[in-house]
């Protein structure tokens, strides 16, 4: 299994996969993403509470689900880093610290200019908009980790560390209009159900998937110049890579 | 030098990296239930303060004596609200039981009947009502569409 693994997971296969892929997923994701807001923003119809100020969950829910998504992906990478010691998981994990960041800061964005037309106010310290500012931080804590250290190793072990204690607090954003009383709503897509209308939910999982193909785009590239700046000393990788 | 090279010194060395492998694993399991553990404590402990806003049986359950300032959220109950001017009256309800509110001001747009709302203020005890400085209206999860009438 490791084997198998880790023939794929070679810096210069992965340099490669992601050169040829990042190019064709932010095309995909750019026609996904111009198609699924035009249906957001003309076909689909107003909200029978909200009238059109709705739309915004057309960007706020798809990036508040990728960012948690995300940075269970930061912690699983930081485990795999910390037990096997290999060196990709880090390089993925780095490479997916600035998306995270962006994410978070739209979903923080545009819940906070929804949130003055619908609530009265464009932010309250209730506990799911106080855990998802907290998991700004943490991006923002391990974007500026990386750039602390005087080696590489030592940073990555950090980051790792980082990343796996602040997994934590993503139970805490799911759950936290659960468990206390917020002023944010309760969760719409539970396992019995969707209290979104059909019609709407279709559009919103198709920004999803769009999300997702552009999010790639930039994840990619990211791995391929983290990858670059830890092999340019190494002669063989480099030959691999350009070769 | 090359006697380390021989067969059974590499097996005892992968042996020596699988438990090397598996120690780590275990102490970074151990240290993460621990904190979630202390997280959860924590959080447990902080309980009251998290919340955001207290329902009327919260707020019967500490006294409103008790309460300087608070936030008292639930739903506008049904055929309660009575508007004269800017000034408005109605109940705030978590279906047990029930606050009198009155507000002067600008209510916002999704403030109706039946619908989710927090507000701040203090509980006059001598007239026996709560008098909101700020209220802010709580969205329900659902989301569905107008239905449109004209188009057959």
């Amino acid at each position: 299994m490791y084997k198998y693994v880790a023939k794929y997971l070679m810096l210069e296969k992965v340099f490669k996969f992601c050169e040829a892929t990042s190019f064709a997923s932010l095309l995909v994701g750019l026609v996904l993403f111009a198609l699924g807001a035009f249906q957001a923003l003309f076909i689909a119809s107003a909200d029978i509470q909200q009238d059109e100020i709705y739309r915004i969950i057309y960007i706020h829910v798809p990036s508040a689900i990728l960012s948690e998504l995300i940075y269970i992906f930061l912690a699983i990478c930081g485990l795999i880093f910390l037990v096997w010691r290999t060196k990709i998981s880090t390089i993925f994990l780095n490479s997916a610290v600035p998306i995270g960041i962006v994410l978070t800061l739209l979903v923080l964005i545009t819940g906070s200019l929804w949130g003055k037309p619908t609530w009265g106010t464009y932010w309250v310290w209730d506990a799911r908009i106080t855990s998802t500012f907290i998991l700004l931080l943490q991006y923002i804590g391990l974007y500026v980790l990386r750039t602390s250290f005087n080696s590489v190793s030592t940073s990555d072990t950090v980051i790792s560390i980082f990343a796996i204690i602040g997994a934590i607090n993503i139970p805490i954003i799911k759950f936290s209009v659960n468990w206390w009383n917020t002023l944010h709503q309760g969760p719409s897509i539970t396992t019995s159900g969707s209290s979104i209308a059909g019609e709407f939910l279709t559009i919103l999982i198709f920004m999803m998937i769009s999300l997702l193909f552009l999010s790639y785009a930039i994840f990619a590239r990211n791995i391929q110049s983290e990858i670059l700046l830890r092999t340019r000393k190494s002669k063989r990788l480099q030959g691999a890579i350009n070769g | 030098m090359l006697n380390i090279l021989n067969k059974k010194n590499i097996l005892l060395n992968v042996q020596m990296i699988r438990q090397n492998r598996l120690n780590r694993l275990g102490i970074i399991i151990i240290t993460l239930s621990a904190l979630g553990m202390i997280a959860f404590f924590v959080l447990k402990a902080l309980q009251s303060n998290i919340n955001f806003y207290l329902t009327p049986t919260q707020a019967i359950e500490r006294g409103y004596e008790n309460l300087n300032i608070f936030k008292l959220g639930g739903m506008v109950k049904m055929n309660s609200v009575q508007k004269e001017g800017l000034n408005t009256r109605f109940y705030v309800t978590d279906y047990d039981n029930e606050t009198p509110v009155t507000f002067r001001g600008v209510l916002p747009n999704l403030f109706k009947e039946n619908s989710g709302v927090v507000a701040l203020g203090y509980f006059d005890t001598k007239k026996k009502i709560f008098v909101a400085k700020e209220i802010l209206a709580k969205h329900d999860e659902n989301y569905s569409p107008v239905e449109i009438k004209n188009n057959d």
